[in-house]
């Protein structure tokens, strides 16, 4: 696969600088999506939704509050399990497995589809306490072991230069960017094939934002990740592939390129444009 | 399009009037000023209450303060008697009723908090909770004088400890649930999100989230229950001689307040102010401890 | 499509149409000065053409700037981001073909003092197709009309074959008579200004096309120009 996809890549940058970015052809599905429902109660949030999330890319989920996106990312780790009333119909095929099968096992299943939320979460706990949380429910490790794992997934979040001297002390007491970056150190520690960001940098200054980006650009390489985000431009930036949401819809997905310069849907066009009315 | 309001030009309503503001204004000023006047002065109402007994507490308790209070037991009149056995007494049921009913209160407040959202059982849990968390006190005395004392026919610290733990169980219950409950929904979320299962989720990050909450929570029980005096009355009833047995009669600080204040002897009456002043100060301090608690986490 | 949410935007993307068209308006007008200046021998029409030259580069940088704001400032998307990279790049085209048109009208002044021996139809003709088009394009641009955009694109062929002929028209005059040398030099040179205005309309057309559909046109346009390889051999 990973082969086949460079090849691809190499081939499309040949075609010379201009279109770098479209060049990122959209490869297989790790999670396939299709016909999709999904019901607060007896409200209809999510129609018919037909989607794929493509292997070790980003996909960006945009749209207006309430349309759809975050919901989509809290079906996928079937966070919505939480809640009574709140049910999905509909396949979200990862590996020949139905997601929303009311028999997957939950806690395996989200150690495989990881999510890191709009606000920072550490837990009251310190920084080595809260890498080493989610690893624990998952694998036995030895102390070593941990050790190792804990600087892997900080190092991998771009935090490890920051927080080594202090690992035992509060993760409440790191800058909101910091705790952010925890957030995603943690849940990298538990090594998943998929990261669910929603609306990760909402709550971050424009500093932040651009490392947790550039963090998503470093992370794609081994990981699938899906991102929501009221940020165009971030969508933009970090995106290979860009879903548009409309009122429970799935408006439109095509490659950045194409959503943010040429849609081909009159919705999405009066979304990206600023006109929605 | 959005809907379109003119909304430019002229403010809706009279022109503005400066003179009128400025009116209106200067009245405000003056309602607030006799608010404010009426609050301070029933702040200084409840305050100069709270002070003269306090003053009262510390002139008459601090005159029969001595050694002998804390190195004998009570003794009869006239004989130079000390409050060991009954701050001793004290001590053992207070901290055995809150052994006892703390985890209880801790658990019952996770069921409401975290398990029964909604359900009808958590609602009719949570009404008797509060039920019992404003009862008379004497009540639960009665109670556990039914329960254990009537039955095995006798007084009992045991049956002491039982009743303050059943004083106990409510106010944990409120505090551990009403804690938990500020937890932000996006902490758990992130909690399940790595795969944990739901008791890890809350005893890994729920209670350390709430840690000050909670444990203020139990300090101020442990504070309301050094001074009860009824439920102890049908329960441990008190105890002249000195006894640390649970199966006994046991004597408390309360009680022989209780019993002393009303007495015809001058050297009871004194060492029931200084029981009264010992136990105000005891309260005082586990307060004020609940306090630092909350203040350290912030 | 709907207004934008934000008023003002709406308001700077109708000045950057407005000052586009002012733009193509002036260029129309000086190609039409140089027709006149070199058509009628009117020099006075070949003065008032240069005049124009720099007004028409004042606006190109005036429309570059305020591009360059608003892509700082509004971010655009989509549509109105193909719109406006498009003015910025139609600018472009819109000045050259101002250049072409000065350069042309210039050369009138040197040709009035020639008495030519030859009819300038061919060239008149060129003139008349290359304004033509011209107009079509600033219409297209102004009304955002893909379907006149790929008509001025294809039509360009026309404009290229007649340039062909004028090419080899004017080199048979300067073998004929070598005192024919300097106005047919400069007559060449206008007949390629024109080319290249058809050109640079094609451009243009190309451009309009992808802001308005936000694609390419489709075929492959052929190239009309057979000039470089134009050899006209004095008969044996």
């Amino acid at each position: 696969m990973s082969t086949t996809m460079q090849e691809a890549k190499m081939a499309d940058n040949s075609h010379g600088g201009v279109q770098v970015r479209s060049a990122t052809a959209i490869g297989a599905a790790r999670i396939a999506i299709s016909d999709l429902d999904f019901y607060y109660g007896a409200h209809k949030a999510l129609k018919a939704i037909n989607l794929n999330l493509p292997d070790k890319q980003v996909t960006g989920m945009i749209g207006p509050s309430g349309c759809g996106k975050s919901t989509l990312l809290r079906v996928l780790n079937r966070m919505y399990d939480l809640y009574p009333g709140q049910r999905a119909e509909g396949k979200a095929m990862m590996d020949g497995q139905n997601i929303v099968d009311p028999a997957t096992d939950l806690n395996a299943l989200r150690a495989r589809i990881g999510m890191v939320f709009q606000k920072p979460t550490p837990f009251p706990m310190s920084i080595y306490e809260n890498i080493a949380f989610g690893v624990k429910l998952h694998e036995k490790l030895s102390k070593a072991a941990m050790d190792e794992r804990v600087e892997w997934s900080l190092s991998r979040a771009a935090l490890w230069g920051e927080v080594k001297d202090r690992l035992n002390s509060p993760a409440m007491g790191m800058s909101g960017g910091q705790q952010q970056r925890l957030c995603i150190a943690r849940t990298i520690a538990v090594r998943p094939e998929v990261i669910l960001l929603d609306e990760p940098t909402s709550a971050l200054d424009p500093i932040s934002t651009l490392k947790i980006e550039e963090l998503i650009d470093e992370l794609k390489n081994d990981f699938t990740i899906a991102i929501v985000t009221h940020n165009m431009q971030q969508a933009a930036r970090c995106a290979d592939q860009v879903a548009f949401f409309y009122l429970g819809e799935m408006v439109e997905v095509g490659p950045a390129e194409q959503i943010f310069t040429a849609p081909k849907e009159k919705r999405t066009q009066e979304y990206v444009t600023g006109r929605f009315g | 399009m959005s809907a379109t309001i003119a909304v430019s030009g002229t403010v809706p309503g009279a022109a503005k009037n400066i003179a009128a503001s400025v009116q209106l204004g200067r009245s405000r000023h003056r309602t607030n000023t006799v608010v404010k006047s009426l609050c301070v002065l029933a702040t200084a109402l409840g305050l100069i209450f709270l002070a003269s007994i306090l003053f009262t507490l510390i002139v008459r308790g601090f005159g029969g303060l001595s050694t002998t209070v804390f190195t004998k037991s009570t003794l009869p009149p006239g004989s130079h008697g000390g409050l060991l056995n009954a701050i001793i007494g004290s001590l053992i049921q207070t901290c055995i009723g809150t052994l006892l009913g703390t985890p209880i209160g801790l658990m019952v407040g996770t069921y409401l908090s975290e398990y029964a959202s909604g359900s009808k059982l958590g609602d009719s849990v949570r009404f008797v909770s509060d039920v019992l968390l404003s009862a008379p006190s004497i009540l639960i005395g009665l109670f556990v004088y039914a329960l254990m004392v009537a039955p095995f026919g006798g007084f009992s610290g045991i049956a002491g400890c039982v009743a303050l733990a059943v004083i106990v169980i409510p106010i944990v219950v409120r505090t551990t649930e009403d804690m938990l409950r500020l937890i932000p929904v996006a902490l758990r979320e992130a909690a399940v999100a790595l795969g944990a299962p739901k008791w890890k989720m809350i005893v890994m990050v729920c209670y350390p989230a709430a840690k000050q909450g909670i444990v203020t929570g139990i300090l101020l029980a442990v504070a309301r229950v050094a001074g009860e005096t009824a439920p102890l009355l049908f329960t441990s009833l008190g105890n002249l001689n000195w006894s640390v047995s649970l199966a006994k009669p046991m004597a408390s600080l309360p009680v022989t307040i209780y019993q002393y204040a009303g007495s015809a002897f001058e050297d009871w009456v004194q060492l029931a102010w200084v029981g009264a002043l010992l136990i105000t100060f005891g309260v005082l301090a586990i307060n004020i401890a609940a306090r630092l608690v909350l203040r350290v986490g912030k | 499509m709907p207004e934008h949410l934000v008023k003002s935007y709406d308001t700077e993307l109708n000045r950057l149409r407005a000052m586009m068209s002012e733009m193509g308006g002036i260029v129309e007008n000086q190609v039409a000065l140089a027709s006149q200046a070199i058509l009628q021998r009117d020099s006075e029409a070949a003065t008032q053409a240069v005049a124009e030259d720099p007004r028409v580069d004042a606006l190109e940088r005036d429309i570059e700037q305020f591009v360059v704001r608003i892509l700082a400032l509004r971010q655009p998307m989509a549509a109105d981001l193909r719109f406006i990279v498009a003015s910025m790049k139609m600018t472009g085209d819109l000045e050259r073909i101002g250049d072409y048109a000065t350069n042309a009208a210039k050369r009138s002044i040197v040709l009035s003092q020639f008495a030519l021996p030859f009819s300038l139809a061919g060239l008149a003709n060129m003139f008349r197709l290359v304004q033509a088009q011209l107009k079509s394009i600033i219409d297209a641009v102004g009304a955002g009309d893909t379907d006149m955009a790929i008509e001025v694109w294809r039509s360009d062929q026309a404009i290229d074959d007649v340039y062909n002929g004028i090419f080899r028209e004017l080199i048979t005059y300067m073998m004929e008579d070598p005192r024919n040398i300097t106005p047919c030099t400069h007559l060449l040179f206008i007949a390629k200004n024109l080319e290249r205005i058809g050109d640079h309309a094609t451009n243009i057309a190309e451009t309009v096309y992808y802001a308005v559909r936000g694609e390419v046109i489709p075929d492959a346009r052929p190239k009309g120009d057979n000039s470089p390889y134009a050899v006209v051999r004095p008969q044996e």
